[in-house]
């Protein structure tokens, strides 16, 4: 009916003139017009009017010719039904189902993970009995007086109390917390039992100097005292802990000795006091309840007491406790949307470990939160859990809480909220209007909240992604998300900082606890000097661990991690500038004071003369750039806090080593214009190549008289966006017709339209390799520059380095997919070789423009590329197991994936992600998506999403995907052998234990920060043999190495091999085609020398009936059946590899043997030779080669011999020094950069 | 010497005193549908032959039992593996080359009288007297690979592109020419192109699907559907059949979605 009507409104306004036609039709009855109208009536029927509606008026039938025509009208409106254009309603309903489909999914999946925490029913069942038999326990106890305990008190004050009366509880025990609320969450289940001291035990004036706290502490004792004898708790296991960190607030854990539930249960007893125990308003913030004298400080008469606001809001926890309790529980009860949402939201939390310690947000915060919300009409009662996450999320990202809110149902007047406001960082109020819930949560944590709630309704309204993951299941550690991390664990050094830096007023406020003292020292000092550098500087906190009842309570709090979280645009800049020293003198004389001796008189370009700290030029290498913050707060720490940096742990890009130059080459030998520094890295290379490119592409573009113009020319190779773990150095030159180069980098081209390229595959190869041909020639002609062609396409030397062109064309790819049916019908279909030179050709260069723009928004992707190539190499992964594509893609999707509020602006930051990345996900269920410039629809990809879950198994094992193959489907990059089932499974749990090893290093107070050769080296465990190939025959990486798993160091060969060539590379894949069926092989790419062999299970090699198609490699054994022999592949190994190994040994034997002489093994023929080489960093290979050359089997084996005999007695005098020299080496490097960086 | 299942097993070696040889699969090529570049009786077929091993090496061997006038590789055995393993790797200015594989290979003799002799052969020794290996390998091999393929001349390329694209030119005009005189060759097959006056339309897989849409839609519009009883009938039916398949699959898919996901948060 309504959509009747709302047409009919709608033709109103759009053929209004028609509708007056036809009321005229009605009104003057005139045959002539009526003829005329009646047709347009029935054209506007069809897009409108399903019946003769209600609202229209039946007209009279008023001629014979309308009757007639009506049920034709019909029939056409039938047929038109299907072509009908989408009226808005539909468009609406289309859209409404669509939104409601995505959330129905996660609707789907919030269910299925509400199932998983529900609590089990022997859970709840016995918290149930306890708490009976704990109020029968609390019933039968009598006063007393507390004399000499066995137990310690849990609680370091120094002044003792003698004769505590305890007096018996008027009060049952209740339940508190998540347990009261219903939402207990797993895996360890903690149940929180409040015990109320009856009002009667504490005296008037325990409100002062921490008597309370005595007290309180006091009483649990006795009553710890008492569970100890009671018989149905004697099994049990009781320990102290402080509740949230905090030593004022010690609580009892109690793990039941029950058997159903001893694993995962935990009951924790807070003693608490009723609120009427003191007068009111004794602990409004503003009051002082800790007098300087207690602590022996003399106080200024004069002066007014300082106000304790943090030390009262730790009392009014426990005095409000019951009061607050009761209103959480008068609204969860038996609301499982509630308590549900609660849920989600503490799971949420819980995964992004902000509720953790003194500082944590803690989830009754949130709990307490839905109340308020709800009382304020933003939720309601019949909300569903996923809409009370949602509000809770939308609200916390949109409202402010540092000028307070109060869950009071009346309210607080403003003025005095303004007060308590005054005192804290961020203001929630209880119900009691008198205890602040968010007293201890620093401001930047608060925020840090917020914007984490922020990220969550965003994620939820991509409808492009499916979101649950990131929200809920992703684990997401604090330490994670922080860029840099400062670390100060040295005991003297925070005692010192307490006793001369934290004013006595914040003493006396955190009732001497070092902890938060610290940290609003720190805080303050380095927010002030790093200002807009920093987004955030959070403290990540470890929960304190439990200790038996016996034993003294531990000191916490002396020791404080910061994490900086970066603002990419500002963090690096290497100036600050203070104010104009004629302005503002005063302003001038403070910054010179807060900065030191760094800050000087600068005169600017613009004219003005301020003062300003320098912290380097604008034309350092990026990494030096990023220890600038280092920098800064190293020189604060120092020169306000008198800390030296000997005494702190900074932990900033010490990983960014491993893509280092290697020391041992030295720059100054290098022929080139370029201004390169011997300490510099691959980041800070890839600019000179691509400055070097770029003008190849103007050259290129002002080539004269070329048949076909150039229409585009992209550079292909990672250094072109940053992603090459090696550094390029100017070093290609020709020597003979040869060019030598290590590195080479592809440039493809394309040219402008035409109708001529033949249409046969050969005839267009030789006419794309004649026109290279021309550009060479033009090039040289032009530009002087030495050119070669090669099959491949056209080598270019310029400024040292050198360039491989290669020519796309559209038809060349046509051609190669072309293929006939068995029908004689032309068909066009992908094939490998098509999909490769498609990758190539033709996916690559958008790719590549793509990830270049990347790291232009985000500085850090590059680097962050780079540490991850150089793990994956190190872990003797090279591209046939694992393409470097994928890394580059898959950190490409961490950088574009907002899974946190902001970037990662830290190299090393987006490395632990990476390593995050890997080995939390679960490859089968997920593919990772690239939706570059958003170009992606959400159709297609749900399409793609639908496929891949129903046939999995017509996808590689790891699918990654961009927007510009949306065609290949996942199937480009990566392939079913790269990387198979059980390289992917031995990545992820490499990087499991990466992950986990530099996780316990940063959380860890003794530990220091791992060092690069921990994680980048693989472990020499389980292969079954070892190839050694010709040390000089292989070069060594530029990057700082950090040597084979294998063998130790040797003499490092950065010679220079012929443009193009990776022996090692193309035989381990001649040896992959061919045997990968009995053994897999590994090697380093970066530059490494010896080649890992690992053989397949045994039933690959044992006897098997004879079948003409499964011969491979078999031999004849008994019973007429065939065997693969590993003895034989080894002998194909020796010939395939002729002239280039050195040796082949078993990994135990290469272990022996650096044992036994506990020297590393050189293979040098001669002392003499071997002194030379020392000093000059290129070894003589000639010689070597020449041997080489000739050495069939026979001397081979004479080496060998050679190897073992004659080299043992000399290598003991011979490596001496070189081993000597290597640590000395490392240590340098260290040095210089720690000078560098102070 | 070992029997086995018909075939002849000889060891290959690659040098005169290595213990651990490969053994080769030996007997006379002989199916049903004869190849006739693998004549019947005068070829002789070896299987499980190292990747390694070149035609040119077994046709130094095998000359010593008799005239050789083939040696040809495959994958495996078959009709058509022959053509598809030299496919592409012959052409010049391609990058492709035969796969690296283990292989078979077959060896035509000029005359029947070899295969006897080359069964009766205890082993076969790629390698000369002196002991070297007829195989080239590792460094020796790469050096020289390289210096083919890699480093072209320009000028010797440019000549060769030249030749390559007159004779390519030629084909073109032969063909062109052809399919415009439309005359029948000696078999009585006439060449149609793409212009002329009989031009077919072009073979494409998207020209065919283009007018096979067309047939078909313009089949159905002809078509009656609805205009029996039992057609109407039917068809309700078949919708209520394929709407439960929709629920059933449905209904998999998100069992399935539920399978591949885990829940637990921590």
């Amino acid at each position: 009916m309504v959509k009747v009507k709302r047409n009919a409104v709608k033709n109103d306004a759009k053929k209004a003139a028609r509708k007056d036609s036809t009321d005229s039709v009605v009104e003057h009855d005139s045959p002539d017009e009526d003829q005329s109208d009646l047709e347009q009536a029935i054209s506007s029927t069809d897009d409108g009017f399903e019946e003769p509606s209600p609202v229209r008026k039946d007209p009279q039938p008023t001629s014979a010719s309308q009757s007639k025509l009506k049920p034709k009208k019909n029939k056409f409106k039938d047929e038109a039904k299907n072509v009908k254009p989408p009226t808005l309603e539909e468009m609406k309903e289309l859209r409404d189902t669509r939104n409601l489909f995505h959330s129905n999914l996660f609707k789907l999946q919030v269910k299925e993970m509400l199932e998983e925490l529900q609590l089990k029913t022997k859970y709840s069942e016995f918290i149930e009995h306890w708490l009976e038999s704990f109020t029968a326990f609390a019933a039968q106890l009598k006063d007393g007086l507390m004399e000499g305990s066995n137990l310690e008190v849990p609680l370091r004050l120094s002044q003792k109390a003698t004769g505590f009366m305890f007096s018996k509880p008027t009060r049952d025990p209740y339940l508190i917390g998540a347990a009261s609320t219903g939402t207990l969450l797993g895996p360890k289940i903690v149940v929180d039992v409040a015990l109320e001291m009856p009002k009667e035990s504490i005296h008037k004036e325990d409100y002062i100097n921490l008597r309370y706290d005595q007290r309180r502490a006091l009483y649990l004792t006795y009553v710890t005292e008492r569970m100890r004898e009671y018989p149905e708790y004697a099994q049990d296991l009781f320990s102290f802990n402080y509740f949230a960190n905090n030593p004022l607030k010690p609580v009892l854990e109690l793990t039941p000795a029950a058997k159903q539930v001893t694993k995962h249960l935990q009951i924790r007893l807070f003693i608490t006091a009723p609120l009427n125990s003191f007068k009111p308003g004794r602990f409004v913030p503003w009051n002082n309840n800790i007098r300087p004298a207690f602590y022996k400080d003399e106080w200024d008469e004069e002066e007014p007491l300082p106000s304790t606001q943090h030390y009262n809001a730790n009392v009014l926890f426990d005095l409000t406790l019951s009061e607050n309790q009761k209103h959480l529980d008068q609204f969860f009860k038996g609301k499982r949307n509630f308590q549900d949402g609660l849920l989600l939201l503490k799971v949420w939390l819980r995964q992004r470990e902000l509720n953790v310690g003194f500082s944590g947000f803690g989830a009754h915060i949130l709990g307490s939160f839905i109340v308020y919300l709800n009382q304020h009409r933003v939720l309601h009662q019949s909300s569903s859990s996923y809409q009370v996450a949602r509000t809770v999320w939308n609200q916390l990202a949109n409202t402010d809480w540092t000028s307070g809110i109060s869950l009071a149902p009346t309210g607080l007047k403003a003025d005095d909220m303004e007060k308590v406001a005054k005192h804290y960082d961020v203001v929630f109020l209880d119900v009691t209007n008198q205890y602040n819930l968010c007293a201890n949560i620093p401001l930047h944590l608060y925020q840090r909240v917020r914007a984490e709630a922020k990220l969550a309704v965003d994620l939820l309204n991509d409808t492009k992604i499916n979101s649950f993951p990131y929200i809920f299941m992703q684990k997401c550690p604090l330490y994670s998300r922080v860029d840099n991390i400062l670390k100060i664990t040295n005991y003297s050094c925070v005692e010192q900082m307490l006793l001369l830096h934290s004013k006595p007023r914040v003493k006396y406020d955190y009732a001497d606890y070092g902890y938060p003292q610290l940290l609003q020292l720190l805080t303050e000092l380095l927010q002030k000097g790093l200002s807009e550098r920093v987004q955030a500087i959070l403290p990540l906190e470890t929960a304190t661990v439990a200790w038996p009842v016996e034993s003294e309570a531990p000191a916490i709090g002396k020791y404080i991690q910061l994490g900086f979280i970066l603002h990419p645009d500002h963090a690096y800049e290497v100036l600050n500038k203070g104010p104009a020293a004629n302005d503002d003198p005063e302003g001038a004389a403070e910054f010179r004071r807060f900065w030191g001796d760094k800050s000087n008189l600068r005169r600017f370009q613009d004219g003005s003369i301020t003062e300003a700290v320098v912290w380097g030029t604008a034309q350092d290498a990026p990494f030096k750039k990023r220890l600038i913050v280092r920098q800064i707060v190293l020189h604060l720490l120092e020169h306000h806090l008198q800390v030296d940096s000997k005494d702190v742990q900074y932990i900033a890009s010490e990983l960014e080593q491993v893509y280092r130059l290697s020391p041992w080459f030295k720059v100054a030998h290098l022929k080139t214009k370029l201004p390169i520094e011997q300490e510099t890295d691959s980041e800070a290379l890839s600019p000179h190549v691509i400055r070097c490119y770029d003008e190849l592409a103007r050259q290129l573009h002002g080539l004269d008289e070329l048949p076909l113009e150039i229409v585009s020319i992209s550079g292909t190779s990672p250094v072109f966006r940053y992603c090459e773990p090696q550094p390029v150095l100017p070093q290609a030159r020709l020597k003979g017709d040869h060019i030598l180069a290590t590195q080479v980098q592809q440039v493809v081209i394309q040219l402008g339209q035409s109708g001529k390229w033949p249409s046969e595959l050969t005839a267009l190869r030789a006419l794309k390799t004649a026109f290279l041909i021309e550009i060479g020639e033009k090039l040289e002609a032009q530009f002087r520059l030495k050119w070669s062609i090669t099959s491949e396409g056209l080598l270019v030397l310029k400024q040292g380095f050198c360039f491989m062109i290669q020519l796309a064309h559209s038809k060349e790819l046509a051609l190669v997919k072309q293929a006939v049916t068995d029908r004689g019908v032309t068909t066009y279909v992908d094939n490998p070789e098509s999909r490769a030179l498609e990758r190539e050709h033709h996916i690559l260069p958008k790719v590549s423009g793509a990830l270049h723009s990347l790291h232009q928004t985000h500085s850090a992707f590059g680097p962050t590329v780079l540490l991850a190539k150089r793990w994956i190499a190190t872990q003797l992964l090279d591209e046939g197991l694992w393409p470097a594509m994928a890394t580059e893609l898959l950190v490409a999707h961490l950088f574009q994936q907002r899974h946190a509020p902001q970037p990662i602006a830290s190299p090393q930051a987006g490395f632990i992600r990476f390593l995050q990345l890997l080995s939390h996900t679960d490859w089968t269920s997920e593919l990772i998506l690239l939706n570059f410039n958003n170009s992606w629809q959400e159709q297609q990809i749900a399409d793609l999403e639908n496929s891949f879950r129903t046939d999995r198994q017509s996808y590689p094992h790891l699918v990654v995907a961009t927007s510009y193959d949306q065609q290949h489907a996942g199937r480009l990059w990566t392939s079913e052998q790269a990387p198979n089932r059980p390289v992917l499974g031995h990545v992820t749990k490499l990087a499991r234990h990466s992950f986990e090893m530099i996780q316990t290093s940063l959380m860890s107070k003794d530990l220091r920060f791992v060092r690069p050769a921990q994680l980048f080296r693989a472990s020499n465990e389980g292969y079954d043999l070892v190839i050694q190939l010709k040390p000089d025959l292989v070069p060594n990486t530029l990057c700082y190495d950090l040597g084979s798993p294998f063998v130790s160091f040797g003499q490092p060969n950065f010679q220079i091999p012929l443009a193009g060539v990776d022996r090692l590379a193309a035989v381990v894949s001649q040896l992959r085609s061919a045997y990968s069926d009995f053994a897999a092989f590994f090697y380093n790419p970066h530059g490494g020398k010896e080649l890992a062999i690992m053989w397949r299970p045994p039933s690959e090699f044992a006897p098997k009936p004879f079948k003409v198609n499964e011969v491979q490699a078999c031999t004849p054994c008994d019973n007429g059946k065939v065997q693969v022999n590993r003895e034989t592949l080894l002998e194909d190994f020796k010939l395939l590899l002729k002239d280039f190994y050195l040796r082949i040994a078993t990994p135990e034997e290469l272990r022996r043997e650096q044992r036994e002489h506990q020297q590393p093994k050189r293979y040098f023929n001669n002392e003499k030779e071997k002194e030379t080489e020392k000093d000059s960093p290129k070894p003589k290979k000639q010689k070597l080669q020449g041997s080489a050359k000739t050495t069939p089997k026979t001397k081979k084996q004479k080496l060998q011999g050679t190897v073992k005999t004659t080299l043992k007695p000399k290598k003991q005098k011979l490596n001496a020094p070189v081993t000597t020299k290597l640590p000395k080496q490392n240590r340098t490097i260290k040095a210089s950069t720690l000078s560098a960086s102070n | 010497m070992v029997e086995l299942d018909g075939y002849t097993v000889v060891p290959l070696r690659t040098a005169p005193d290595v213990q651990h040889c490969h053994s080769i699969y030996m007997r006379e090529h002989f199916i049903r549908l004869m190849d006739p570049n693998k004549p019947k009786g005068r070829t002789l077929f070896l299987l499980n032959v190292p990747p390694y091993v070149t035609e040119k090496s077994l046709k130094t061997f095998f000359s010593q039992v008799g005239t050789i006038e083939a040696v040809e590789f495959a994958a495996k055995p078959g009709k058509e593996e022959t053509i598809k393993w030299y496919e592409g790797a012959q052409e010049p200015f391609s990058t492709t080359r035969p796969p690296f594989v283990f292989k078979v290979a077959y060896v035509v003799f000029e005359k029947s009288s070899s295969i006897g002799k080359a069964l009766a052969l205890k082993s076969i020794d790629l390698f000369k007297s002196s002991g070297e290996c007829t195989i080239k390998s590792g460094m020796e091999l790469w050096h020289e690979d390289y210096e083919k393929r890699f480093l072209l001349n320009a000028e010797k390329t440019k000549a060769q592109i030249r030749k390559y694209m007159i004779a390519y030119d030629k084909r073109e005009r032969v063909a062109a020419e052809a399919a415009k005189n439309s005359e029948a060759d000696a078999d009585g097959w006439v060449t149609v192109g793409k212009d002329g006056r009989n031009a077919g339309f072009e073979q494409k897989e998207s020209v065919i699907n283009r007018v096979e849409r067309k047939l078909a839609s313009d089949k159905k519009t002809k078509e009656l559907k609805n205009f029996y009883t039992f057609q109407i009938r039917e068809s309700k039916m078949q919708n209520i059949v394929e709407m439960r398949k929709k629920f059933e699959e449905d209904k998999r898919k998100i069992e399935l979605l539920k399978q591949s996901r885990r829940f637990k948060p921590f």
